[in-house]
């Protein structure tokens, strides 16, 4: 009896300790602020910025090092946390798991997902976040199945299949929630799938609907069925058009096009779809029949501004090839495109926003060099838009690769890509940084340089700072508004993820994934609270 | 009822018998695998199989097992504990690329030249100064302990005559001025946005904050001579035979 009323007592205490409900109003409010970090890209705008400005110019460079969490893998760590009133809810690569104290790094609980012995994922079997909903979260697995977890407790609630993880199928990215519905995108554009976004009831893992990339029969022969497409990265959400803005990836086989005339709808698109059906409502082709592997899977920013004069709603978006690009949101319409990196490929862009290409710019058996280079002047990794200096921050690269042209068959699970560039040129290994843009005009505000092309997003913040990291295992915070290096902090391994911001009692703690492990900073109490 | 997991084992120990031989090596089977090496196998073991991220297969040894049954597997399958993934592919294709990564090595057969005469040219020219051949020589250049595993003949040849033509980032020369105006050279280990390490010329290590130095500079060139002017055919032979013979013991 003794027993049961301590039962009764600790079960008593963990309910009172339970965190807050995500629900889809806190996810539409999120743009606002908050103290939580509630979704992928921080609200449906994707601006990666918070409103916290407890750590800012004036005092980030006393950050210092709260906790550390080391994952046990080996492989690549690209997650976002998301955090919800005090819980950290992280990924773990492949496709595991935990759920953290925000205040300590230690641990509430794990899901371990036991995989099948093959998988097929193209750049490592990476895993980007989850998302939240309720007392629910949201994974999506290397073997392309997406699980709803018991937030309290890491219980399963649902596992449906996606896909086919044998045909090359694989989920990286983090779902987005919009109502009641789970948003997940589709990796696989290196082995032939044919690319879908879907949505599920995120109380019963019913899916709701499918949105294919390529229609059937649209493209040449039978090349649809295998022409890549995949919706790797989280989109957006603009609530008042119902709209979601989603980059679609690269048509496969990436570097020959032979098997594919014509420009390959929907691929290297920005897709905008109706939230409730699923109905596409727009798209705009970044470049048509892409022969270089330049998916558009970056993330979309929405923002509302003047746009010569008139009040109008946009969409900034640094793409992979290296042009700057503003949409109109509403029938995406080109309006702007500036290169923001280097680019050998095209003479420019014309009034509708395609690309001029260049003559002998294709891919080649014996090797045609292009800037940029195969992993883009820019990829995945998040940019960030700041409403008070209103510039466009993104993580940039200045290199070349070596496009090789060959042949090859499909065969199911297997990689469909027309040969294998040579990424980096041995000797001419290019370096980035980060740049801010003026989205009104593409023009350079300033340039924070590495030595290196990091693989790390960025987050900017009321504070006036702007947080970045890169391959060399530096995470370091630049004055918004000048570029000018505050604060840095070696975490010793490489950093490939985006960071994020958020409250713990009353305190501002900033995160970042580096090497195998969450490393997580703030600034030290004064002695009186010690 | 003959369970399919049984029947599966069966043929998988069939197929990575140790006396299976390829089926599949004819010029068009070697082409063929060339295409699907190409594709899957380049992006970590170099379009020649020189190797970079992965292990050199044109030298005819392979760390896990050189004969047809495994390479077989080792391509099926992957390698347990490597980053080697398994090519999903049937037997056919996958005996394509082994025939195709055998013709790699087709050539690499004993050079002509005497390995002892090159031993000796090996020290009386100064190799050994800088060069370390399991143990003995000089720290400042390329360990040469199983130079010959790594490297084709004519490979080896290009690293005597022309030292330039392929240098390794680890043997770039880094110069500059310290802040108190000192001239600094050495091999630069590594140098990220922020610092630079390097090793100088009396095998010292040093580490540098960049910010505050002067004229720095990267030469990729190698610090290593040319011997062409310096080797008859006969004594270039003769060199390219001794390191040809320095192989993993």
């Amino acid at each position: 009896m003794k027993h049961a009323i301590r039962f009764c007592l600790a079960a008593s205490c963990i309910v009172f300790s339970l965190p807050a409900q995500v629900t889809y109003e806190k996810l539409l409010n999120a743009a606002s602020g908050g103290a939580d970090w509630l979704t992928y890209s921080g609200s449906y705008r994707s601006w990666r910025y918070s409103s916290l400005d407890r750590i800012n110019r004036q005092n980030a460079a006393k950050l210092s090092l709260e906790w550390v969490y080391q994952m046990p893998t080996t492989l690549m760590v690209e997650t976002t946390p998301i955090v919800v009133d005090g819980v950290m809810y992280v990924s773990e690569p492949p496709s595991n798991v935990v759920a953290l104290d925000a205040k300590t790094g230690r641990q509430y609980w794990r899901y371990h997902r036991q995989l099948p012995d093959r998988i097929n994922v193209c750049c490592g079997q990476v895993n980007r976040g989850v998302a939240v909903l309720g007392d629910r979260v949201f994974v999506g697995t290397a073997d392309a199945h997406l699980v709803s977890l018991d937030a309290r407790t890491g219980a399963v609630l649902w596992d449906i299949q996606v896909a086919d993880h044998s045909r090359g199928y694989a989920i990286t990215g983090a779902p987005l929630i919009v109502k009641d519905m789970v948003i997940c995108g589709i990796a696989g554009g290196e082995y032939g799938i044919r690319g879908f976004l879907d949505a599920y009831d995120a109380a019963t893992g019913k899916r709701r609907w499918r949105f294919w990339t390529i229609p059937e029969n649209s493209w040449a022969g039978n090349s649809w069925e295998t022409g890549g497409g995949p919706t790797w990265l989280t989109g957006s959400f603009d609530a008042q058009q119902n709209l979601l803005i989603w980059g679609t990836g690269n048509p496969s086989p990436d570097w020959n096009g032979d098997s594919r005339p014509g420009d390959n709808l929907y691929t290297d698109s920005a897709i905008a779809l109706d939230a409730d059906t699923g109905k596409l409502k727009w798209y705009f082709q970044f470049i048509p029949h892409d022969v270089h592997d330049w998916d558009a899977v970056q993330i979309p920013v929405l923002v509302d501004d003047e746009w010569q004069g008139q009040p109008r709603k946009l969409i900034y978006w640094a793409h992979r090839g290296g042009f700057f690009y503003v949409l109109d949101r509403e029938t995406g319409k080109f309006l702007l495109g500036k290169p923001f990196a280097k680019q050998t490929w095209a003479k420019g862009l014309d009034d509708s926003g395609h690309p001029i290409l260049l003559p002998n710019t294709e891919p080649s058996p014996e090797g045609t060099y292009i800037w940029p280079g195969v992993q883009g002047a820019t990829n995945w990794y998040s940019p960030s838009y700041n409403p008070l200096t209103k510039f466009f921050y993104l993580s940039y690269w200045e290199n070349r690769s070596v496009y090789r042209k060959g042949e090859q068959e499909y065969s199911p699970g297997n990689r469909y890509i027309g040969s294998v560039p040579l990424i980096d040129v041995p000797g001419d290994l290019g370096h980035g940084g980060i740049r801010a843009l003026n989205p009104k005009t593409g023009e350079r505000i300033w340039e924070y340089k590495l030595e290196t092309k990091p693989w790390a997003g960025v987050l900017s913040t009321a504070g006036q700072l702007v947080f970045g990291g890169s391959d060399e295992g530096y995470f370091f915070a630049l004055d918004a508004e000048t570029g000018k290096e505050l604060w840095r902090q070696n975490l010793g391994g490489i950093i490939r993820a985006n960071p994020v911001t958020y409250l713990v009692n009353g305190k501002q703690l900033v995160s970042i994934a580096a090497g195998n492990a969450i490393f997580t900073f703030s600034l030290p109490r004064p002695p009186a609270e010690r | 009822m003959f369970p399919r997991v049984t029947a599966l084992a069966l043929f998988a120990g069939l197929l990575f018998a140790e006396d299976v031989r390829n089926p599949r090596t004819s010029p068009a089977d070697v082409a063929a695998g060339a295409k699907t090496f190409h594709s899957h196998c380049s992006p970590c073991h170099g379009y020649r199989g020189e190797g970079g991220r992965g292990p050199n297969l044109a030298a005819g040894r392979f760390y896990h097992g050189s004969t047809d049954a495994d390479l077989l597997k080792n391509i099926s399958e992957g390698i347990p504990g490597t980053e080697m993934p398994g090519l999903f592919y049937n037997a056919d294709r996958v005996w394509q690329v082994v025939a195709f990564i055998h013709s790699l090595s087709a050539n690499t057969a004993k050079p002509p030249g005497d390995s002892d005469a090159g031993a000796g040219l090996f020290h009386s020219q100064g190799c050994a100064g800088c060069h370390r051949i399991r143990g003995e020589g000089g720290a400042l250049g390329p360990d040469l302990s199983a130079i010959g595993a790594a490297r084709s003949v004519d490979n080896l040849k290009e690293s005597i005559v022309d030292p330039s033509a392929q240098v390794q980032p680890l043997y770039w020369t880094v110069s500059f001025e310290d802040a108190s105006g000192k001239a600094v050279h050495g091999f630069l280990l590594n140098e990220d946005t922020y610092t630079v390490q390097l090793l100088d010329r009396a095998v010292v290590l040093h580490s540098y904050e960049k910010a505050g130095l002067k004229n720095y500079t990267i030469d990729k060139h190698s610090a290593m001579p040319s011997y062409r002017d310096k080797l008859s055919s006969q004594q270039l032979d003769d060199l390219v035979a001794y390191l040809w013979s320095q192989r993993p013991q």
